[in-house]
């Protein structure tokens, strides 16, 4: 910048103007410039003339002005767009076998990468919906017991109030029940009743959590103590549309409360997006009323979400919050900590106290799965372009011979991939779009195929990574060939290029043998946990809720039922039996260690339980529920309970249950009323006629079907305006291990589809092996080479490499299947022939592959092969 | 062209020329403003130069980029040709283009005149 040199026009000026101008134009134009600059030097001064010219500068920076990019290469580069594409589309249409190998592996490979990406992205998209979202939090509370951690979700009920008035961080604390506690809860309007699931909430809830209400005021729907909010189809089944539905009274009852609610407002039906699905919500201040003098610090019978302020530190709040009950409640074992709301569904598990997982395991699981899926059709493409390579060396030869430089067959092969996932990727989109129903219905969702940016830019991805992963190692092998040599024909393949090759296959196989071990695995854990001993028969055993006359009349209504011809007996219980209900921390004995926790679960029972459950006494007798005494005075411990109490010779002996003395008169056989994820915990019984949520039944086996008749007809005569709603025992226990169940039918297809490919892939390279030594099979046979010689000779080769394969997978898979298998408490032994046999399997559907190939190749009449020459 | 017979050929151009005029081709107004100044400076048009007339004639600003687009432009079309001209010590020792009107870029702004005029020919009273 010279300014005492004012003729001078700013330079840098004229080289960002010589940078982007046709190179045609440059030199008039910038004479017109330093021109005009000039010019206006003299009559405007020298600021104000370089100001106009970095303004003419930029207003030359024009379409017609700017330089063309690359200049005239640009041109020539569309040609051999061109041209490459009519080379690959020629070479498709040549090698027609290799080409529908490639699309079909392809094609299936991306489908399943495209269905695991909607799954996936629907598991994480769960909860999230909320507007909330980020500052919308769940109380936990970690119970600490005999050194351990337990991580409950269940709180007290005064927490949430006692959160939002003492900690100046928390916008907004609710309170509300899960609705699992009451299961279906029947509501009657007029004469009409119909049985749904609800829940107990704060008056806040709708402006916590982003359910849209159809009618009513988030503000003050739940204000009232008499007012419940149902949902649309609730609304349209009572009153037949939901502006019918709002100010009508109805009746909700459940066990001995009942009380008439003011419908205030309709919500639209919870989205499958949420984890949380019910279809009615009551005003909290009704379940306090319930609970009563139990809404203490050391019961846990709520639940509590919280709404931060906005940026609040959450770890330094977590800290904070830890003693929050143990500085209120004296004794007290727990410690608070607050988890993300949306957290629930994917990282549902705690080990002492520590996240540890839960469906996000899957989530990855399948993300992996889809990567490997992609990988193995991959390699396919890989292995059948450099092996029909010697197909295609005239014309790599002649075009290096004729200038093209490396790169430019790099690209060619890359645009060749490209291009083929792109057709791939087109059908995949077809066949995912056909078969998303089914997939629905396999996965227990609602996913829909809509093309949003997300979804577009997702495939993007995967063609463009898939394409240049498939794509890369013929790119660089291929056009790496030396065109003297390969146009004089020796072309040699190089041992690495053969290990290379060899390799992929291996790694191919040993990526489908884990998952044929994961799958059969995962089977396996299945069946076992559906026939395993639990403890208590479950077959037979049929489950309805006790309610109306039932619940008023209980004793007698057991003997009646008893009396009908096939019914074996019958009993109530508070416990679902197959997954975890009440537990309490209130039991003492002689010799307890006054501050080690102790967690029990609780069953109150009526009837029969444990001969209608088929449940072994050890020691002592069943309740006899005529006998007056043995209510509430009298208890049943499990096994493990009398063990972790050290209590010997425990019938006749007396612990302490909430201050009262209760005396054992029974051991009870431990038997699975947990998940077969947890270790079987201390249990007790009691017999008590207050909670007794559902009445269980034992059929006599055979009769079912006439029995079931008996029953319902008895029933609905004896409790007018109810149906009789049942369902069987073992159907609630499989239902408890949906989740895995469904886990497993999906990675059978996904384990189905990898295998497949990785088949495809074989069947190509078998094909083209056959191809290449067709004269030396013929020679060999014309030597009097038998049949079977020769399918050995050419299959001894694919044999090794899929054994390699069985090798390597073995510690892989033992590795991978051991951690799931850990998650549960009861497992199967992990066999060696589950290894052996997925390996058999591999072997076995590679022979059959190869085979028939080879078969085809050595029976082939040598004349045939060896008649050119 | 000497050697050929010059009305001929301009008869020719002129019904080319008139094909060409109903169909597609028409000139914008600044087209026909730039035509009109190099025409106006008769072998001396060149960037700056038209520049410099327009703004003095007609009072309005004009950058070097838009007039330079209109420029080649206009030489795709035929209308006018340039060549560039011999160095000089001023503007740094660069060149200039000069521009000429060529005998289609003539006949074209002639039949645009002809045209404006017929319209305004055609206005039944100007008052």
């Amino acid at each position: 910048m010279k300014l005492n040199n004012p003729i001078t026009p700013p330079q840098f000026l004229i080289r960002l103007f010589r940078l982007f101008c046709d190179p045609r134009m440059v030199e008039d134009i910038e004479g017109d410039l330093v021109e005009r600059f000039e010019i206006r030097v003299n009559k405007k001064g020298h600021r104000k003339a370089r100001w106009l010219m970095a303004k003419d500068v930029l207003q030359l920076f024009r379409p017609g002005i700017i330089r063309a990019f690359k200049g005239t290469q640009k041109l020539n580069y569309y040609d051999m767009f061109k041209h490459n594409l009519l080379i690959s589309l020629r070479s498709f249409a040549r090698h027609k076998n290799a080409f529908f190998i490639n699309l079909t592996g392809l094609t299936s490979g991306l489908a399943c990468a495209l269905f695991i990406y909607l799954w996936v992205s629907d598991e994480k998209s769960m909860d999230k919906f909320h507007t909330l979202d980020g500052q919308l939090y769940q109380v936990m509370l970690n119970h600490e017991e005999s050194g351990l951690l337990r991580t409950e979700e269940w709180t007290q009920i005064l927490l949430a109030e006692t959160l939002e008035a003492e900690v100046p961080e928390i916008k907004v604390g609710l309170p509300g029940t899960p609705k699992e506690w009451f299961g279906q809860m029947p509501l009657t309007y007029e004469e009409k009743t119909i049985k749904a699931e609800g829940k107990f909430v704060g008056k806040e809830y709708f402006n916590v959590f982003s359910y849209p209400l159809i009618h009513g005021n988030r503000d003050q729907v739940l204000t009232k103590k008499e007012s419940i909010v149902v949902s649309e189809s609730l609304a349209v089944n009572l009153f037949g549309s939901t502006e019918a539905a709002v100010g009508k009274t109805i009746d909700w009852s459940l066990l001995n409360f009942s009380q008439n609610y003011l419908i205030t407002g309709v919500f639209a039906d919870v989205p499958a997006q949420s984890t949380d699905q019910f279809d009615f919500v009551m005003s909290f201040d009704v379940f306090k009323g319930m609970v009563g003098d139990g809404a203490h610090w050391g019961n846990y019978n709520a639940v509590a979400w919280v709404v931060l302020e906005e940026n609040t530190d959450v770890t330094a709040l977590n800290a904070k919050l830890g003693p929050f009950v143990k500085e209120r409640a004296n004794g007290s074992n727990v410690n608070v900590f607050l988890r993300p709301y949306s957290d629930k569904y994917l990282y549902g598990k705690y080990e002492n106290g520590v996240q540890s997982g839960g469906r996000i395991e899957y989530v990855r699981l399948f993300s992996i799965i889809a990567v490997f899926i992609l990988l193995i059709a991959s390699i396919n493409f890989m292995n059948l372009s450099t092996a029909k390579a010697t197909r295609r060396t005239k014309e790599i030869g002649v075009k290096k011979a004729i200038g093209a430089r490396r790169a430019h067959l790099i690209f060619q092969y890359l645009e060749e991939s490209l291009l083929l996932t792109t057709f791939s990727a087109l059908l995949a989109i077809g066949l995912v779009w056909l078969l998303l129903p089914q997939f629905n219905n396999l996965t227990d969702k609602h996913i829909a195929l809509s093309f949003d940016q997300n979804l577009i830019s997702v495939i993007v991805t995967i063609i463009i990574t898939t394409g240049l992963v498939a794509g890369s190692y013929p790119a660089l092998y291929l056009s790496g060939f030396k065109p003297v040599e390969i146009l004089k024909g020796r072309i040699r393949s190089s041992v690495g290029e053969l290990w290379a090759r060899k390799g992929l296959v291996v790694f191919q196989f040993a990526l489908s043998v884990t998952l044929i071990v994961g799958v059969v695995v995962v089977y396996k854990q299945i069946e076992y946990v559906q026939t395993t001993n639990l403890g208590y028969e479950k077959d037979n055993v049929l489950m309805f809720k006790n309610e109306g006359k039932v619940n008023a009349n209980l004793r007698s209504f057991m003997t009646r039922v008893e009396n009908i011809p096939g019914i074996l007996s019958v009993a109530a219980t508070s416990h679902p039996i197959v997954s975890e209900g009440g537990f309490t921390t209130g039991v003492s004995w002689q010799g307890k260690e006054p501050d080690v926790e102790v967690r029990f679960s609780n069953m109150t029972v009526g009837g029969k339980f444990i001969e209608t459950l088929g449940m072994e006494l050890l020691e002592g007798r069943d309740f006899d529920p005529n006998k007056e005494t043995d209510y509430g005075a009298k208890i049943i411990f499990n096994e493990t309970a009398i063990k972790t109490m050290g209590i010997e010779d425990p019938v006749g002996k007396s612990v302490s249950l909430w201050g009262n003395k209760v005396q054992i008169i029974g051991v009870v056989k431990d038997f699975h009323a947990q998940s077969l994820h947890e270790v079987i915990s201390p249990l007790f019984i009691r017999l008590n006629e207050e909670f007794l949520t559902d009445m269980v039944v034992r059929m006599a086996a055979g009769q079912e079907k006439e029995v079931l008749d008996r029953l319902t007809s008895f029933y609905t005569s004896y409790n007018e305006g109810f149906t009789f709603d049942y369902r069987f025992l073992d159907q609630d226990y499989a239902s408890q291990y949906a989740a895995e169940q469904r886990i497993s039918v999906i990675s059978r297809f996904f384990a189905g589809a990898a295998i497949i490919i990785s088949c495809l892939g074989l069947f190509g390279l078998a094909a083209f092996t056959a191809e290449r030594k067709g004269k030396e099979i013929g020679i060999r046979k014309a030597l009097g080479a038998t049949t079977g010689s020769i399918v050995q000779l050419l299959s001894g080769e694919f044999n090794r490499m899929v054994g390699l394969s069985i090798i390597i997978a073995m510690p892989v898979s033992y590795y991978l299947i051991k951690s799931w298998l850990d998650g549960f408490a009861y497992k199967i032994d992990l066999n060696i022939w589950y290894f052996v046999g997925a390996g058999m399997a591999a072997l076995f559907i590679a022979w059959l592959t190869v085979g028939l190939q080879t078969l085809k190749a050595a029976r082939i009449n040598p004349s045939k092969s060896l008649r050119n020459e | 062209m000497q050697l050929f017979n010059l009305e001929a050929v301009s008869i020719i151009t002129t019904f080319k020329v008139n094909i060409k005029i109903m169909g597609k081709h028409h000139l914008g107004e600044f087209e026909e403003i730039v035509m009109l100044t190099v025409a106006i400076l008769h072998g001396e048009a060149y960037g700056v130069a038209i520049i410099e007339e327009m703004e003095t004639r007609l009072n309005r600003s004009v950058s070097i980029g838009s007039l330079q687009t209109v420029l080649k432009r206009l030489e795709t079309k035929g209308y006018l040709e340039s060549e560039m001209g011999e160095a000089t010590k001023m503007r740094g020792g660069k060149r200039k283009r000069y521009f000429k009107v060529t005998n289609l870029g003539k006949e074209v702004l002639r039949q645009s005149k002809d045209q404006r005029l017929g319209l305004w020919d055609a206005i039944p009273d100007l008052a």
